[in-house]
């Protein structure tokens, strides 16, 4: 038996990789959450090295292909209480609302293009949204390579969508965790615009969580660093925590 | 130990999360274009706190609201009567699994469109800021909601209808004849305290296209009022006792309202529509009309570096029914055959700094309104707003002026800057 397992081990990874394989790895490493509470801080910083700070409570409840996700701004105080909450899909465009709360109201968004950028930071729409394996194309299989000491898979994916900011993405992905560790962004003129740096991951109930991610923007020498704190998973959230009478008071 | 132990677990169990915010408004007005006899500027300090208490599934909110105008501080011939405090809002709210009760004091937002919100009538407006302001007043009311998968059943009850002030004949706004006095009266058709019913279905669609959608029926107060007189012969032209000491009252009339409010989603562009419809219940000069505005917004991501620009249209039509009655000139209706052409350009930056802009045509009377508004973070908790209108009224000589004909010519600059925590 044993070396009927051996055999089968050793045939397999005759088999290389594929970067389609790889990304559903990575997808796998993440998952499993079911929901998250957690506090987001986000430190934008120009080219000039000001920095502003702004923050965040996050709701998120995990969905098979794709996430709900209810976002409330604590800071600056000018946007304390406004509210945004987003139904990722796959095969259509998200749903996504904002609740405005000094006008009592609530605002559908037309979600279509991702590529704007999030509350004046240099991360998009489309980074803050779960990862999908979906929402790209793959072909062949990954290089490897080192970062910071750590053996890693590189991998390129396009995105589906036309209406996508990027050409490509080249993900850098530990070989032995299969968590991201980088993800440089080229844009419509595919040229390298963002490089995000995945800066740690934390095990939370068994399950791996990201504790902050730093995207910098290399043509205008803006950063932004965001950040996690107080995460807890598996919280018992159900989709009517997520529903719209949530957004308002 | 137990008298120690029951009163903090008492406590405990009670405590909850209190939330406190507000800001404080410096607010300047200088009128570049103004009728004679009034004041040529305004300046307003305006105060905001918001208390909010949570405990599970309670939550206790209250806005409390005070403004000081400069000019009520002054000689007497240039008070305007715009420094008051009121509370906008005071209510307890429950939510069980599928449902809430609201109870109290509150401000709701109905509609969908950018420019006018014609179904945005469950609150009366104060008339003592300026016409450009969406300055509601907190309505007593119980409301309660039933929460299916995508929608939700609300049965709302307003139980008063509340007084709308209006500032003293030296401000700006101040709309009527030097003439014409108004002190807030409210004439209503029964009882002040005749509930309003409404009964509210909305939600959102899950299709291709997906679609925001409201309908409301109401039976109650209007949210439309008109101005009466008992001597109406002092406003006529040519009668002996015109421009004779005249007294206002506003009246507040009795209405079955169809509304509904729908956003539909096609691509990047939202489509929006506003529509209602009144039966009037027996008015002598009030009768059956409707009013509908419908409206696209387009948004281009990343014009320029992380810019981004909405484009906005909208066409507004009112209609009354009854021609032996009051029209939309008596009603001091402005959208009854107009068209908004705006834009909005976000800059996307750190500050949260955009412009929005507009023009209005009457396509009626021949009248267009235009503006400017800039807002920008300026400093950590500050904010900045900027805003220019311009109002050129109707030239025709109608049966009974416009409202833009009242004010005159009109050129505003504004600057607002506010401290917020």
């Amino acid at each position: 038996m044993k070396l009927l397992t051996g055999l089968v081990l050793s045939v397999s990874t005759l088999f290389a990789l594929t970067n389609a394989e790889l990304a559903q790895k990575s997808k796998k490493a993440m998952d499993g959450f079911e929901d998250s509470i957690s506090y987001m801080q986000m430190t934008l910083i120009n080219a000039a090295g000001q920095k502003k700070v702004r923050r965040m409570k996050m709701k998120v409840l995990e969905g098979k292909d794709s996430d709900k996700s209810l976002m409330e701004f604590l800071s600056p105080a000018d946007v304390k209480g406004t509210k945004f909450l987003s139904y990722e899909h796959v095969n259509k465009d998200d749903d996504q609302w904002i609740y405005l709360p000094a006008l009592h109201r609530v605002k559908r968004i037309a979600s279509k293009n991702k590529s704007g950028a999030f509350m004046g930071s240099e991360f998009s729409y489309e980074d803050l949204g779960a990862f999908n394996p979906k929402k790209y194309k793959y072909e062949g299989s990954p290089s490897e390579s080192s970062l910071n000491g750590k053996a890693v898979y590189v991998s390129p994916a396009i995105p589906v969508s036309k209406y996508s900011g990027y050409t490509k993405l080249i993900s850098y992905v530990d070989k032995n965790t299969f968590l991201v560790q980088k993800i440089e962004y080229y844009d419509r003129k595919h040229e390298l615009l963002k490089v995000g740096t995945f800066d740690a991951y934390k095990k939370i109930s068994g399950v791996y969580r990201i504790q902050g991610i730093t995207m910098k923007n290399v043509q205008n020498d803006k950063t932004t660093i965001l950040k996690w704190s107080d995460e807890t998973i598996k919280n018992g959230l159900s989709a009517r925590d997520f529903n719209k009478r949530y957004l308002s008071r | 130990m137990k008298k120690l132990f029951f009163p903090l677990l008492m406590f405990t169990s009670l405590y909850g999360e209190v939330g406190v915010s507000g800001h404080v408004d410096l607010d300047s007005q200088f009128y570049l274009m103004h009728p004679e006899g009034k004041n040529k500027n305004s300046f307003t300090a305006k105060q905001t706190l918001e208390l909010e208490y949570t405990h599970k599934d309670l939550t206790l909110f209250t806005s409390l609201y005070a403004q000081e105008a400069y000019y009520d501080f002054t000689k007497e011939s240039e008070k305007t009567e715009r420094t008051f405090a009121r509370i906008n809002e005071l209510y307890a709210k429950y939510d069980f699994e599928e449902d809430a009760v609201k109870a109290g004091k509150s401000i709701e937002f109905w509609g969908a469109l950018e420019l006018r919100n014609i179904t945005d009538g469950f609150n009366p407006r104060d008339f003592r800021n300026d016409m450009f302001a969406n300055d509601k007043l907190g309505v007593y009311n119980v409301a309660y909601t039933h929460y299916f998968e995508n929608s939700n059943l609300s049965l709302i009850t307003k139980l008063q209808e509340e007084q709308q002030f209006m500032a003293a004949e030296p401000y700006v706004y101040y709309f009527f004849p030097s003439f014409v006095s108004y002190d807030g009266t409210l004439e209503t058709q029964e009882s002040k305290n005749r509930p309003s019913i409404y009964l509210k279905y909305s939600g959102s669609t899950d299709t291709e296209y997906p679609m925001d959608y409201a309908f409301i029926y109401e039976n109650g107060y209007d949210s439309q009022r008109y101005f009466s007189t008992t001597t109406p012969q002092n406003l006529l032209v040519g009668s002996p006792t015109r421009g004779q000491p005249t007294r206002f009252v506003e009246n507040a009339y009795i209405v079955n309202k169809f509304m509904t409010y729908d956003t539909l989603v096609v691509g990047s562009t939202l489509v929006k529509l506003e529509a209602l419809y009144a039966k009037v219940d027996n008015n002598p000069v009030v009768g059956d009309y409707s009013h509908i505005g419908l409206g696209v917004e387009y948004t281009i991501e990343n014009i320029y570096e992380s810019h981004a620009l909405g484009l906005l249209a909208e066409y507004y039509r009112y209609d009354t029914y009854e021609s032996d009655k009051f029209s939309d000139l008596q009603l001091f209706e402005t959208m009854q055959n107009d068209l908004f052409i705006g834009a909005r350009y976000t800059f996307n930056n750190t500050e949260d700094s955009s412009f929005v802009g507009g023009a209005i045509f009457d396509l009626e009377y021949d009248e267009q309104s235009y503006y400017l508004k800039f807002e920008s973070r300026v400093h950590g908790n500050f904010k900045l707003s900027c805003d220019y209108y311009y109002i050129v009224p109707s030239t025709k000589l109608l049966s009974f002026p416009t409202a833009y004909q009242f004010l005159g010519k009109h050129q505003k600059l504004g600057i607002n800057i506010a401290y917020y925590f």
